[in-house]
C-alpha cells in the first residue's frame, strides 16, 4: 500500500506538469501530446479516483494540495474532457470526492462552489454562438434536446465534405487544406470510440484527398486501429483495408494480435484457429494483394523463426483457405491478377494450386496432385530460372495449401497400384525441402518400401501394433524428430485410421509411438488436422472418424 | 389522470423554481423528493408514450403551460415544453439545480452524491440519472471539438450543420404547436419574430423551407396520430410569411440571390410575391445619364448590382420558376413601352444584360449561341 502511494505522487507529479504544458490544447504539439497519451492519463485518474474515495475533503487537501488545479485543467483541455472511453465520468466522482460535507469555513464553502461550477462546466461543456444558444432557448430547447442531432449533423457535414474533397480532385476552391485534415484526424483521436462519430472516421480512413504524402496523423491510424482490434469500434471492410493500406503499423499490429491470440488459446484445434482467423477480419483484408503480400511476410518470418513449427504451418494453412473464401466472394467486384499475390510463382503452379479439392472431381485428385507435383519439380531444380530461395520459397508456396498437401499420403495409402513417383516426390519434398536430390531419392525409396509393408498387412485380419512397427522400420535408434520420420509416423497414422484391421490396436500402435511429450503433440495436431480436413471435404467414412475422435479426446487428456 | 395532470403541474412549477434564488431553502429532502418526481415522470413518459389518450392530454397541458407561463418564443422556458421533455426531465432538473449557486451546502451535497453515486452495477430496464448525465457529457464535448476544431461555415447555407440543426428544430416546434391549436404556428412565429435576432432567424427560416421532409425522430415513440405528413412545417411557414409582408421584404433584403432562388423553386407560392417585391425595387431606380447606370434614390434602395444578381440567379432556375420569371420581365418591359434601346426601361437593360450574360455563360461552356430561352 505504501509503495502504491508513492507511486502516485510520483504519477501526480508527472501529469501535473503534463497538463501545465498541455493548457488547453490549442497547438498542433499540445494536441499530438494529449493524443498519445489520453489512455494513460485515464488509468491514472482512475487510480486517483480509487484513492481519494477513501479520504475526506481535508485529507486530500493535505496529501494533495494542488488536487483542485489538477482537475480542472483536465476539465478544460477539451482533448481529455472528451474522451470517450469514461474520462468525463471519473473526472466526475473525482471532482465530488473534493466537497465537504460540512463545511467548516468560508474557504470551504467556496470550494465546494467551485466544485459544483466545475461540474456544471463539464456538463454544459459548450458555451454556443450566442445567436444559436439564443434561437434554441426561444424555441424552449435545453441542449439535451438538440446535442444529439446537431452532433449528427456536423458528422454528416465534415463527411460528405471530405468526400468532396476525396472526388472533385480539381477543383481547388473547396480543396480541404492538409493542416485542416491533420486537424480533424487529431480531433477524431479521443473521439473514435463514440458510435455517432463512425461515419466522419469511416470517411477520413476512405477519402485520401490529392497530397502524394499521408497527411492524417498516426496518433489517428493508431487510435482507429486499437479501436478496431478491441471490437470497440465497427467500421465497414472497405475502411479498415484503407487503414491498413495507408498505415503499416497498423497492419502488422493487427497480425501480432492475432498471432498473441492463438498463442495463448489452446494447443491444436484447427477450428478454434479458423474462428480466430476470421474474426480478425484479415482474410478479407488480404484480397488486396499488397495487404496479403505483408501477411505472407510475417507468417513466412513466423516459420522461419520457429524452424517450420507444424503449429504455424497448420496456422498458414487455414488463413489460406479462409483467405481463397473470401476471394471467391470478393471477385465480383475487383480483381487482381494471380501474380500480384504470388510473384515469385509460375501463374499455371499457383491456379491449380488455388483450386478448391472440394471443387475437383474426385477421381481427378490423383491427377491434379501429380500435375502439382511436376509443376513443383520444375520449380525446385530449375536453378537457372533466377527466382528467389529456390527450394524453399516453392515450399513455402506449397505448404499454404493444406486441402492438396494434407491429401498426399492418403492418396498414396489408397491405391493399391505401384505408387506413382510423383506422389512420392511431392511427399518426401513436403517433409523435408532441404534434402538435396540424393536425399530425397532416398526418402522415396524408404517410403515406397513401407508403403508395399502396409498394403501387404492390409490384407491380414490380425495384427499387432508391434508388427506395424517393424513394417514402419520404427524402433530403431535413429533420431525420431527427423522428417523422415515424422513422415513415416504420419504414414502409419493415417493407414490405422483408415484399415480396418487396425482400430482394435490403435492405442498400442500409439503408445509405441508417443515415448516423448512433444510426439504426443505433433500426434494430437495430426488427428485434429486430418479431421478438420476430412470435415470441410466430406470424405470421412464413420469409423475412421469415430476412431480418430475417440483417440483425440483420449491424448488431450494426457497432455 | 387528474392526479397526474396535478403531478405535473407541481413539476412545472419545481422546474421553473430551480433556476430561481429560492432554492436556497431546499434541504436534502426536498432535493431527493424532487429527483424522486422526476425519476416518477420518466417513468410515466416512458409508459405512456404509445398511449393516446393520455398522451395527448399531457401534451396538451404541456403545450399550455408553456403559452402562459410566457415562454412560446419569448424567452427561455420556465417548465416543459412538451411531451418529449418528459423523456428526460430529470437531467432538465438536475443541470438547472446544478447551475445554481443559491443552493446551500448540505443541499449540494446531497445532490452531487444522488447524480453521481460512482460506479456501480447499471441498471437493467433503463438508463441511470448518471449514466444519461455522462452521455450528455460525451455529447456535448464531442459537439464541442468538432465546432471548434473541424467545422466550417459552409457557404450553401441548407448544407450547414449549425443551420440545419436550427431548422429542424424550428420545423419540430411549428408541427407541435400547429396541432395543438391552429393559429398557433403563425402566433409563435410573429412572437418569435420580435424576440430573438432577426437576421439569424431568416436564414433558419430559409433554410428550414429546403430542408426535405420530415421523418419521425427515432427515439420517439410512433403513434398513429402523431405521424407527421411532411412538410406541415414548411406549410406553416410560408402562410406566415404571405402574410406578413415586412417579414417577407425583409426575408428577399437579407438573403442571398441563390438561396432565395432555392426557396422559391421549392415553394411556388412565394414566387409571385417574391417577383412583386423585385419589380417594386426596380421601380424605384432611375437612370443616371452622366454615370451611365440606374442608382436608387435613397440609400436603402436596392442597386442594380444586387437586382441583377437576383434576377440572374431566377433565370437559371428550372421552368416554370424561369419561365414566370422570364415572362414578369416581359411584361413589366412592354407596359413601359417596350423599348430595345438601353437607359430608358430598367427591364429592358435587365433583359439585355441577362441575354449576353447567359451568350458569355454559353461561350464559356462551349455551347452554340442561341437565343432559345434567354
Amino acid at each position: 500500500m505504501a509503495q502504491d502511494s508513492v507511486d502516485l505522487s510520483c504519477d501526480y507529479q508527472f501529469w501535473m506538469q503534463k497538463l501545465s504544458v498541455w493548457d488547453q490544447a490549442s497547438t498542433l504539439e499540445t494536441q499530438q501530446d494529449t493524443c498519445v497519451h489520453l489512455a494513460r492519463f485515464q488509468e491514472f485518474l482512475r487510480k486517483m479516483y480509487e484513492a481519494l474515495k477513501e479520504m475526506d475533503s481535508n485529507t486530500i487537501f493535505e496529501r494533495f494540495p494542488t488536487i483542485d488545479q489538477l482537475l480542472a485543467k483536465a476539465c478544460w483541455n477539451p482533448f481529455i474532457l472528451a474522451y470517450v472511453d469514461e474520462s468525463q465520468k471519473i473526472l466526475i466522482w473525482c471532482l465530488c470526492c473534493l466537497i465537504n460535507k460540512e463545511p467548516q469555513n468560508s474557504r470551504q464553502s467556496k470550494l465546494n462552489s467551485w466544485v459544483q461550477g466545475v461540474l456544471s462546466h463539464i456538463l454544459s461543456a459548450l458555451r454556443f454562438d450566442k445567436e444559436v444558444a439564443l434561437f434554441t432557448q426561444g424555441l424552449g430547447y435545453a441542449p439535451i434536446d438538440y446535442y444529439p442531432s446537431l452532433l449528427k449533423n456536423m458528422v454528416l457535414s465534415l463527411a460528405s465534405e471530405l468526400r468532396e474533397n476525396h472526388l472533385n480532385g480539381f477543383n481547388t476552391q473547396r480543396r480541404m487544406t492538409p493542416e485542416r485534415l491533420a486537424s480533424l484526424s487529431r480531433v477524431c483521436v479521443p473521439l473514435i470510440t463514440l458510435p455517432d462519430v463512425d461515419p466522419l472516421v469511416e470517411a477520413l480512413l476512405v477519402c485520401h484527398g490529392h497530397e502524394p504524402q499521408e497527411i492524417l496523423q498516426p496518433e489517428f491510424f493508431e487510435a482507429v486501429n486499437e479501436a478496431v482490434l478491441l471490437k470497440k469500434i465497427s467500421l465497414p471492410m472497405s475502411a479498415v483495408v484503407c487503414l491498413w493500406l495507408r498505415h503499416l503499423p497498423s497492419l502488422e499490429k493487427a497480425m501480432l494480435h492475432l498471432f498473441e491470440k492463438l498463442i495463448s488459446s489452446e494447443r491444436n484445434c484447427l477450428r478454434r484457429i479458423e474462428c480466430f482467423i476470421k474474426d480478425s477480419s484479415l482474410p478479407q483484408a488480404a484480397c488486396h494483394p499488397a495487404i496479403f503480400r505483408v501477411v505472407d511476410e510475417m507468417f513466412r518470418c513466423a516459420l522461419l523463426e520457429t524452424d517450420g513449427a507444424p503449429e504455424i504451418i497448420a496456422t498458414i494453412q487455414v488463413f489460406t483457405q479462409c483467405f481463397v473464401e473470401a476471394l471467391e466472394k470478393e471477385n465480383k467486384q475487383l480483381r487482381f491478377a494471380l501474380k500480384t499475390y504470388f510473384p515469385y510463382t509460375s501463374p499455371s503452379l499457383a491456379m491449380v494450386l488455388l483450386q478448391d479439392p472440394q471443387d475437383v472431381p474426385r477421381g481427378r485428385w490423383l491427377q491434379t496432385l501429380k500435375h502439382i507435383s511436376e509443376l513443383l519439380r520444375e520449380a525446385v531444380e530449375d536453378q537457372t530460372h533466377g527466382s528467389r530461395g529456390g527450394p524453399l520459397e516453392s515450399w513455402f508456396l506449397f505448404i499454404h495449401f493444406g486441402g492438396w498437401a494434407e491429401m498426399v499420403a492418403e492418396q498414396l495409402l489408397r491405391s493399391a497400384a505401384e505408387p506413382p513417383a510423383a506422389l512420392l516426390w511431392l511427399l518426401a519434398f513436403y517433409y523435408s525441402p532441404r534434402d538435396g536430390r540424393q536425399q530425397r531419392a532416398q526418402t522415396m525409396v524408404q517410403v515406397k518400401a513401407v508403403l508395399g509393408h502396409l498394403l501387404a498387412m492390409s490384407r491380414s485380419s490380425s495384427l499387432s501394433a508391434r508388427d506395424l512397427q517393424t513394417a514402419a522400420g520404427q524402433g530403431t535408434e535413429t533420431d525420431p524428430r527427423a522428417p523422415a520420420q515424422q513422415l513415416i509416423r504420419h504414414l502409419l497414422l493415417n493407414f490405422m485410421l483408415w484399415a480396418p484391421g487396425c482400430h482394435t490396436i490403435a492405442r498400442d500402435v500409439i503408445t509405441l509411438m508417443a515415448h516423448t511429450a512433444e510426439i504426443t503433440h505433433e500426434i494430437i495436431g495430426f488427428l485434429d488436422q486430418t479431421l478438420y480436413r476430412w470435415d470441410r471435404l466430406g470424405i470421412e467414412s464413420p469409423r475412421s472418424g469415430k476412431l480418430a475422435r475417440e483417440l483425440l479426446k483420449e491424448l488431450r487428456t494426457q497432455v | 389522470m387528474e392526479s397526474l395532470l396535478q403531478h405535473l403541474d407541481r413539476f412545472s412549477e419545481l422546474l421553473a423554481v430551480s433556476r430561481t434564488a429560492h432554492v436556497r431553502t431546499w434541504d436534502p429532502v426536498t432535493v431527493r423528493r424532487a429527483l424522486q418526481w422526476a425519476r416518477y415522470l420518466r417513468h410515466i413518459h416512458r409508459r405512456f408514450g404509445r398511449h393516446g389518450p393520455i398522451r395527448t392530454a399531457l401534451e396538451r397541458r404541456l403545450h399550455n403551460q408553456w403559452r402562459q407561463e410566457g415562454g412560446f418564443g419569448r424567452g427561455p422556458v420556465p417548465g416543459l415544453a412538451n411531451f418529449q421533455a418528459l423523456g428526460h426531465c430529470d437531467v432538465l432538473l438536475s443541470l438547472r439545480l446544478l447551475e445554481n449557486q443559491a443552493l446551500g451546502d448540505a443541499a449540494r451535497h446531497h445532490l452531487v452524491q444522488q447524480l453521481f453515486p460512482g460506479p456501480g452495477v447499471p441498471d437493467a430496464d433503463e438508463e441511470t440519472l448518471q449514466e444519461s448525465l455522462a452521455r450528455l457529457a460525451r455529447c456535448g464535448s464531442a459537439v464541442h471539438m468538432l465546432r471548434f476544431n473541424g467545422y466550417r461555415k459552409n457557404l450553401n447555407l441548407q448544407e450547414d450543420s449549425l443551420m440545419k440543426t436550427q431548422a429542424e428544430l424550428l420545423l419540430e416546434r411549428l408541427q407541435e404547436v400547429g396541432k395543438a391549436e391552429a393559429e398557433g404556428p403563425a402566433r409563435f412565429l410573429s412572437s418569435l419574430w420580435e424576440r430573438l435576432p432577426q437576421n439569424n432567424f431568416l436564414k433558419v427560416i430559409a433554410v428550414a423551407l429546403l430542408q426535405p421532409p420530415l421523418s419521425p425522430r427515432p427515439q420517439e415513440e410512433s403513434e398513429p396520430s402523431i405521424h407527421k405528413t411532411p412538410g406541415e412545417g414548411s406549410q406553416a411557414l410560408v402562410h406566415w410569411l404571405l402574410g406578413n409582408s415586412e417579414v417577407f421584404a425583409a426575408f428577399c433584403r437579407a438573403l442571398p440571390a441563390g438561396l432565395l432562388t432555392l426557396v422559391t423553386s421549392r415553394h411556388p407560392a412565394l414566387s409571385p410575391v417574391y417577383l412583386g417585391l423585385l419589380t417594386d425595387w426596380g421601380q424605384r431606380l432611375h437612370y443616371d445619364l452622366q454615370k451611365g447606370i440606374w442608382v436608387g434614390t435613397e440609400s436603402q434602395d436596392v442597386p442594380w448590382e444586387e437586382l441583377h444578381n437576383r434576377f440572374q440567379s431566377l433565370c437559371q432556375a428550372p421552368p416554370p420558376l424561369k419561365d414566370k420569371v422570364l415572362t414578369a420581365l416581359e411584361t413589366c418591359k412592354a407596359q413601359d413601352g417596350d423599348f430595345e434601346v438601353p437607359g430608358l426601361s430598367i427591364w429592358t437593360d435587365l433583359l439585355l444584360a441577362l441575354r449576353s450574360g447567359a451568350f458569355r455563360k454559353r461561350q464559356v461552356l462551349g455551347l452554340s449561341p442561341g437565343l432559345s430561352s434567354v
